[in-house]
């Protein structure tokens, strides 16, 4: 089903800017929950820049893990072997997927590490909250994954996958900044995804938070299972 | 099992005439069996196939007795290949890169692969990004060949090549023949299908327009051709007035083509014991001869059908 050989190829290949994003990650949740209660700083950080730091991700990742390869014609070094179609998909959805739980791991934890370091200190309700803020960053992050990972299965060329890829996530995260432009747009806010990682309900501890971060885990399944479908399918110029 | 690879009308249209159409070859184990035609005949095509790259539109091929689209994975264990246009994962050195591959082949002892790099004079530790087109391939028949398979798929295997490693590939491909491997090798190259083919297939415009038994040629041909060059046309006009089968003659020069079959050589040298020979030699019937006109001839054919 999955491939030693292969993961441990891709995670060479692709832990540069994992580590780099990562790193600005904690740099930033390190330094925020030094020096800014969460109730203050939460709403304002997570609602933008760690949706922008996925969207990045995905978008240059989930190209490569496909699409790039099959462009460039690398992919039949791997497919000219016993390693299925099937057991590459896999293999590749399965470290995007994980790469991006352990990124949302490590940035909660730096946070709730940072918190209970500053001189505000973290109650456990503020723990409760920084988590759901990452968990919900993961669902989010997961779906951003899953519409570039489709994208990059379907298409042969690497300019069309990130073209698509991209421009669907530029598009979520630009909508609710236009939004905030005044009452005639805020149909936008309806238009996107990322509305369903609802940070200020999270925040306010509102209930039905669990059921949106559903919501973009059934986009994450949906999209990452029609790319595996697309791609085990598809004939490859290779 | 009497064939080892199989392609059965195996047909994909990419429109526009081009693809390939109806083709059916059947490869016996332990055959060197090529593919020779222009660019654009479909031969990437059909080893695409053979590969489980393409899903054939109509029609299937089987490697032993596994479909290549539906068994892909499976039957890969056994089969070594070289793509048609080489592209190298992104890993430092060459040795990096047969190690990755050794990965996917479940392949542990090296020796193999430092042997054939040292036939091939290739530098293990050099970067595999900024090489030349020679260098390349020379890497990609190592990788190819590295995994002890007992089928190999060629696609134009010795693109860039320089003729001292041409013959390097040739004696390996021998090689590996001796040892009852199957070959399925593509390319534009005459003289090398012509070494150490069994059999061509001739590909024109995605159809098989024939298989010829290479031993059949170069030299080998059951009827022969000799030209012959006379001193005088004295002596010219002489041969001519005897019975054999001439295909060809310039006056000018005095000389004769003739056809004959090895029970007929003693006669030929029997009637030019009377007369000044200034040079005899055979016209060998090559493969790239035999193409060429092959081709004129279903174009013709073509032609005619269209008029």
């Amino acid at each position: 089903m999955f491939s030693a050989a292969l993961m441990k190829q891709t995670i060479r290949e692709n832990s540069v800017l994992w580590l780099i994003l990562a790193a600005v990650q904690c740099l930033m949740v390190s330094t925020i929950g030094l020096t800014t209660p969460l109730a203050a700083a939460g709403i304002a950080y997570y609602n933008m820049l760690p949706g922008i730091f996925v969207g990045i991700y995905a978008i240059t990742i989930g190209n490569r893990l496909i699409c790039a390869k099959v462009d460039r014609g690398t992919l039949a070094y791997v497919l000219s072997t016993p390693v299925s179609r099937r057991a590459v998909v896999a293999t590749q959805a399965l470290f995007f997927a994980g790469s991006l739980a352990l990124m949302c791991t490590l940035a909660a934890t730096v946070h709730c590490v940072a918190a209970s370091f500053s001189s505000y200190g973290a109650s456990s309700a503020e723990v409760q909250t920084i988590i759901k803020l990452n968990l919900g960053l993961l669902a989010l992050a997961l779906a951003f994954s899953g519409i570039c990972f489709a994208a990059s299965c379907v298409f042969n060329l690497s300019k069309h996958a990130i073209g698509l890829g991209g421009g669907v996530i530029c598009a979520f995260l630009l909508a609710p900044l236009i939004a905030m432009f005044g009452q005639n747009f805020t149909f936008l806010r309806y238009l996107t995804i990322v509305t369903l990682y609802d940070v200020p309900g999270i925040m306010a501890s509102a209930t039905g938070w669990a059921w949106r971060l559903a919501g973009l885990a059934g986009v994450a399944l949906a999209t990452y299972a029609a790319g595996a479908l697309a791609f085990t399918r598809k004939d490859l110029p290779l | 099992m009497d064939h080892i690879i199989e392609i059965n009308g195996l047909t994909k249209d990419y429109g526009d005439g081009r693809g390939i159409f109806d083709t059916n070859l059947a490869i016996r184990p332990g055959e060197v069996f090529g593919l020779v035609g222009i660019n654009g005949s479909g031969k990437t095509t059909m080893i695409r196939h053979l590969m489980g790259f393409l899903h054939p539109d109509a029609g299937r091929c089987s490697i032993r007795g596994l479909d290549c689209w539906r068994q892909a994975a499976e039957l890969k264990r056994g089969i070594g290949y070289i793509p048609g246009e080489v592209a190298f994962p992104d890993v430092k050195s060459r040795l990096d890169f047969f190690r990755l591959q050794a990965g996917y082949l479940g392949i542990r002892d090296f020796s193999r692969i430092h042997d054939l790099a040292d036939r091939f004079a290739l530098d293990a530790s050099a970067p595999l990004k900024r090489m030349s087109k020679g260098m390349k391939q020379k890497t990609a028949i190592v990788a190819a060949f590295m995994a002890d398979a007992s089928i190999f798929i060629l696609d134009e295997g010795t693109t860039g090549l320089d003729p001292l490693m041409q013959k390097v590939f040739t004696d390996l491909v021998r090689e590996e023949k001796a040892k009852g491997r199957t070959m399925f090798m593509s390319s534009h190259m005459f003289d090398e299908l012509e070494a150490v083919c069994d059999r061509v297939a001739f590909l024109k415009d995605g159809h098989v327009i024939e298989v010829a038994d290479v031993s059949q040629f170069g030299g080998h041909e059951p009827v022969k051709e000799y030209k012959i060059e006379f001193t005088n046309l004295g002596d010219y006009q002489a041969f001519l007035s005897r019975s054999f089968a001439v295909a060809q003659r310039v006056e000018s020069l005095g000389q004769v083509t003739v056809q004959a079959t090895d029970q007929e050589i003693a006669a030929l040298f029997t009637a030019l014991a009377d007369l000044e020979v200034r040079f005899i030699k055979q016209v060998p019937h090559t493969l790239a001869r035999h193409f060429i006109e092959k081709y004129q001839e279903t174009e013709e054919m073509e032609g005619s059908l269209h008029v």
